[in-house]
């Protein structure tokens, strides 16, 4: 670990950790990029000025490969690769848009989206929007189905909130807890449709392990953890 | 600025009991060294931390007996008297 | 209302909190600060933050902020408000009157470092060029001021000799004396990254604080040692070490005085420091000694972290050469993954020990008494400066107590609430003529003050911070100063009052003298840092981006080489007796911070609404104690009362609390006893009795002058023939 901390940029998300290591060169739609060994695809193709769609990944955390938003098209490989879990290997060749990944990647936002909160949608300015905007998603296709909006908010916290509803379970803050900060204080607890972001034994993050260091607000996407202190007049759900 | 302007009545300054724990646990410190070393030790730390009104009443006391005072803070305490032996070696951080 | 409301302007500075000197994003709305995120190129924080730089930010505009200047002719009158104008003419006129009257020396200062390099430097140039004394002194005096001591006796400078990101080369982490999990949390989290990468963690400490044992990260060996047993310990690891030929003998010939170290060796390596000896005195197995030594020796990047826990004793400086002769005899210095370095508290202590804020020398540490250093001063300044060295800050008190010292401008400090035996304190400030406070709010210390200068948070002013890890940053300006000054500007109109003519158009002109003045300073100043972001000092010629780490070629000694300085351990006066039984030991929490000046004016309070005395469940028993009960906690300074709760963390003999909270009023209790070098108190040692309060008085500190003087002889006498 020396280049994953010290080699992080401010307004730049190249999405995985940067590394030290031998330079590879590869080709990131038809961009020659060279990157240190041990970088992902993500990485290299922002490097390229091509950067690829992503949720779950972010680069002051290792690659979790679990929103596939990410996904590229590699010569020589079958199937559809996530790139933040793609070690870069010399000459690669790396496709980042074609009809097909369009095609895959609204269809996965057009889920996400099926399960957020509807009036949150416009004049929103979080990650999860912007992702929104670049796979060029504004509504879906899905009737009203089962969702999570009627879990309550945990506000137990003097200075952030947790709203499930518009957690996206992408686990950026499970990870944040564990690898930034180190009190491993948060899980996803169940799973499948039932799996939730779980403070401690389940509890009020007040009364968990959590020390309040907002690494986990810091690393939400979708303002599911979010600064009370952004709601002057209180925090009300639509 | 002089050592005349600043009174030298032994405890006016500062607490004497305190003054004499001060010294003593200097002192202390510099048991394990030589003793020509120790000395010398002792009297440049003095020298360069103690406030020159402290340093006057802890002579002063000396002067009047030096009761509760080690031998060896006295003896070094002494030196002090010895302006020539204001050297830049000694026993705490060093100068530039 | 559904979608949070969003930041117009961000403004890149530094958490007002903590020595780790996290960089900072404070993100605005008009005036209004929304909210402060961690910036990821934040060299010492890489993005990350703790609860007290991110959230807690709020007491900058609480209400009890004072924005008007205040003068008093008593403290026992009510406080007037006054112009800028007036309180200045006040001021200057009072500490002349009281010059005239009581001498020279009977006035002096001690900075804040909380506040910025520009203005420590200011107040330490108004007290000397001013005021013409060098009784001017820095809160570093009650925490790392043995570290000054100890480091430059050892290996020349007293200051980190890494950086914090060296850590991630480490492969053994020794933790003496401090909690970084608490302490320092950005940097406590690195720890553990590191740790459970596969490096061995040592904590000696005396309580299994979090650091000791937390997810994933357990220490290999922690060493309990009894309060005031450090140097014994640290004497004890070095005899294995010596006796097993673990030292590095080409380290020390090429880089050290040979010589020092034969005669170190022979001290350290006799018998009377052999586990078997030590660790019944100090409480720990002796083969614990033998595997802290030898994990260290073995390293092969061994680094070395502490904190209070060996500065704050009556052997601080001996505790930190301690650390620094194992560093050198080990050769664990001049490359990344080792080192010794302190955890300094404060967001700029070490701002504060570099520019001189200290009564023997100038900044840059050059001392009062060499003639050319002070004739280069005098030049710069215009003034015939003092030769002598001045009070240090206790010793102040001292002399206020017999009549000597009267006035005195307090810049960002709170004495009577941080500082040991409060009890002598608050009478010495009752001796003074003219207390002047300079800071954010009223506190303790401001009830025995005659002005009261609003001060201003770093929120509201420019200047620089110079971290633990040695690391010069940029405080910016984020809002105006709500008393309408920024601090150093208020010291400049101070000085202009007293007849003393300076003036700059901004902070960063500050910074370009004391460049100039300061030789590890040199090549600082606001345009380097707006261009790279940060530079760790020394910032030169040689080095013009700073140096990240230090002692890779020379120690900065007069002959270059490091050198080992005799360790004897001396047992502290302060012994456990009949009547005293327990050794209570203090410490800090995440949440709160020092005296909780900032902290207790924001929603932390909800973690941490008063500090609490921690004991083993043993000890509570045998003293019919409940969890919760109100307790009187006695030693033979004073009392105070707390509810104590039990706790496995500490060992049989020991108890434990925070002093963040001045209705605890700690420091009534802790002793007088200081290190011997620079007074540094000895707050981790007190022996103390814990009783269970029946009767439902109000909460109140007794003195113990109050204590008949025969009764007060009892206690010593039994105190000095009982054993540790």
């Amino acid at each position: 670990m020396w280049n994953e901390v010290r080699g992080l940029r401010d307004g730049i998300d190249c999405g995985t950790p940067p590394r030290d290591g031998k330079p590879v060169t590869l080709t990131v739609d038809g961009v020659e990029v060279t990157v240190p060994e041990g970088s992902s695809v993500m990485l290299a193709a922002a490097e390229a000025d091509r950067a690829v769609p992503k949720l779950c990944a972010t680069d002051m955390l290792e690659a979790f490969g679990s929103c596939r938003v990410c996904l590229v098209e590699i010569e020589g490989q079958r199937g559809y690769p996530a790139s933040c879990t793609t070690l870069v290997a010399p000459g690669m060749v790396v496709r980042t848009q074609s009809d097909r990944l369009a095609k895959l990647r609204k269809g996965v936002m057009e889920l996400y989206l099926s399960d957020f909160p509807e009036s949150e949608i416009p004049d929103g300015w979080s990650e999860f929007h912007r992702t929104l905007e670049e796979v060029g998603i504004n509504g879906h296709r899905y009737g009203k189905g089962r969702n999570h909006f009627d879990l309550p908010v945990d506000d137990s916290n003097p200075y952030f909130l947790f709203d499930p509803a518009k957690c996206i379970v992408c686990s950026r803050c499970v990870r944040a807890c564990a690898e930034v900060q180190g009190t491993f204080a948060l899980t996803i607890q169940g799973r499948s449709f039932e799996s939730k972001v779980a403070a401690g034994q389940d509890e009020p993050f007040m009364e968990s392990e959590c020390v309040s260091c907002g690494a986990c607000v810091q690393a939400c996407p979708s303002h599911a953890l979010v600064e009370k202190s952004l709601f002057p007049g209180g925090y009300e759900r639509a | 600025m002089n050592d005349d302007e600043r009174p030298a009545v032994a405890g006016v300054v500062i607490d004497l009991e305190r003054l004499i724990t001060m010294a003593n646990q200097i002192g202390d410190f510099f048991a394990p060294y030589p003793p020509e070393r120790a000395r010398e030790g002792l009297r440049n730390h003095l020298r360069t931390y103690w406030d020159p009104r402290m340093r006057n009443a802890l002579l002063a006391h000396i002067d009047a007996g030096g009761d509760g005072l080690d031998l060896r803070v006295i003896e070094a305490a002494q030196l002090l008297l010895d302006k020539g032996a204001d050297k830049s070696g000694y026993y705490g951080p060093p100068q530039h | 209302m559904p979608n949070p409301r969003k930041p117009e302007r961000e403004t890149i500075t530094i958490c007002a909190y903590c020595g780790v000197g996290c960089g900072f994003k404070a993100e605005t709305i008009g005036n209004e600060i929304v909210r402060m995120t961690p910036w990821k190129e934040g060299k010492a924080n890489h993005g990350h933050s703790c609860v007290k730089g991110r959230f807690a930010y709020d007491y900058w505009c609480h209400p009890d902020r004072i924005k008007t200047p205040m003068i008093r002719d008593s403290i026992d009158d009510p406080w007037q408000e006054v112009s800028w104008d007036e309180a200045f003419a006040h001021a200057a006129s009072e500490l002349k009157r009281i010059q005239g009257k009581y001498g020279r020396s009977s006035v002096g200062g001690v900075s804040s470092s909380r506040c910025t390099n520009e203005e420590i430097f200011l107040t330490q140039k108004f007290v000397r060029a001013v005021l013409g004394n060098n009784n001017i002194d820095n809160c570093a005096r009650i925490c790392h001021s043995p570290t000054q001591f100890g480091l430059s006796a050892t290996v020349g400078a007293g200051a980190a000799s890494q950086h914090f990101d060296s850590i991630l080369q480490a492969d053994v982490i020794m933790v003496v004396g401090a909690n970084p999990t608490e302490g320092h949390p950005v940097f406590g989290s690195m720890m553990k990254r590191r740790i459970r990468q596969g490096a061995k963690l040592i904590v000696i400490d005396p309580r299994r604080t979090e650091t000791v044992d937390s997810p994933h990260c357990r220490a290999d060996v922690h060493l309990a040692l009894r309060p005031g047993t450090n140097v014994a310990i640290l004497n004890s690891i070095a005899n294995v070490i010596v006796r097993e030929n673990r030292h590095d003998p080409e380290f020390i010939k090429s880089r050290c005085e040979w010589q020092e170290f034969e005669h170190w060796a022979e001290l350290v390596g006799s018998e009377e420091y052999s586990p078997d000896k030590i660790g019944p005195i100090a409480g720990v197995d002796p083969e614990d000694i033998r595997r802290a030594a030898r994990i260290y020796s073995t390293g092969p990047r061994s680094t070395i972290y502490y904190g209070l826990g060996v500065t704050e004793h009556s052997q601080g400086s001996t505790g930190v050469m301690c650390l620094g002769n194992l560093g050198l005899a080990c050769g664990m210095y001049g490359r990344e993954g080792v080192g010794v370095n302190p955890l300094r508290g404060q967001g700029n202590v070490q701002g504060g020990s570099c520019l001189g804020s200290w009564p023997h020398v100038f900044s840059g540490y050059r001392f009062v008494t060499d003639d050319a250093t002070r004739e280069s001063f005098e030049a710069e300044w215009g003034v015939e400066l003092d030769s002598e060295p001045g009070l240090r800050l206790p010793n102040m008190f001292d002399a206020a107590l017999t009549g000597h010292f009267k006035g005195m401008y307090i810049m960002g400090e709170d004495p009577v609430q941080s500082d040991p035996n409060q009890n002598h304190i608050i009478k010495a400030l009752r001796n003074m003529e003219c207390v002047i406070i300079h800071d954010l709010f009223l506190n303790e210390t401001s009830k025995f003050g005659h002005v009261f200068l609003p001060g201003s948070s770093s929120l509201e002013k420019d200047g620089t911070f110079t971290s633990a890890e040695r690391r010069l940053g940029r405080v910016r300006q984020v809002v105006e100063p709500l008393a309408g000054y920024q601090d150093w500007e208020v010291t400049v109109k101070l000085m202009n009052a007293m007849g003393y003519d300076c003036e700059y158009a901004h902070a960063g002109e500050v910074l370009d003298e004391l460049a100039r003045v300061t030789p590890a300073y040199s090549g600082a100043s606001f345009e380097l840092i707006d261009r790279i972001g940060s530079a760790q000092w020394p910032v030169n010629t040689a080095a013009p981006h700073g140096t990240e780490v230090l002692h890779t070629e020379q120690f900065p000694r007069a002959n270059g080489l490091g050198t080992f300085m005799l360790t004897g351990f001396v047992p502290t006066r302060e012994r456990v007796s009949d009547q005293y039984p327990l050794l209570l030991t203090t410490g800090r929490i995440l949440t709160q911070y020092n005296v909780g000046t900032q902290t207790r004016r924001t929603a932390n309070s909800e973690w941490h609404p008063e500090d609490v005395l921690e004991m083993s469940l043993g000890d509570m028993q045998t003293r019919g104690l409940g969890v919760g009960d109100s307790v009187t906690i006695t030693s033979r300074f004073g009392s105070t009362r707390l509810k104590v709760v039990e706790s496995a963390r500490v060992n049989p003999g020991v108890v434990y609390t925070t002093f963040h909270h001045a209705e605890s009023k700690a420091n009534a209790v802790t002793s007088d006893l200081s290190d011997w070098a620079t007074n540094c108190p000895e707050y981790k040692v007190t022996a103390v009795e814990v009783t269970k309060v029946t009767s439902p008085d109000p909460r109140h500190a007794e003195s113990s002058v109050t204590r008949p003087a025969h009764r007060e002889r009892e206690a010593e006498e039994i105190a000095v023939t009982e054993k540790v």
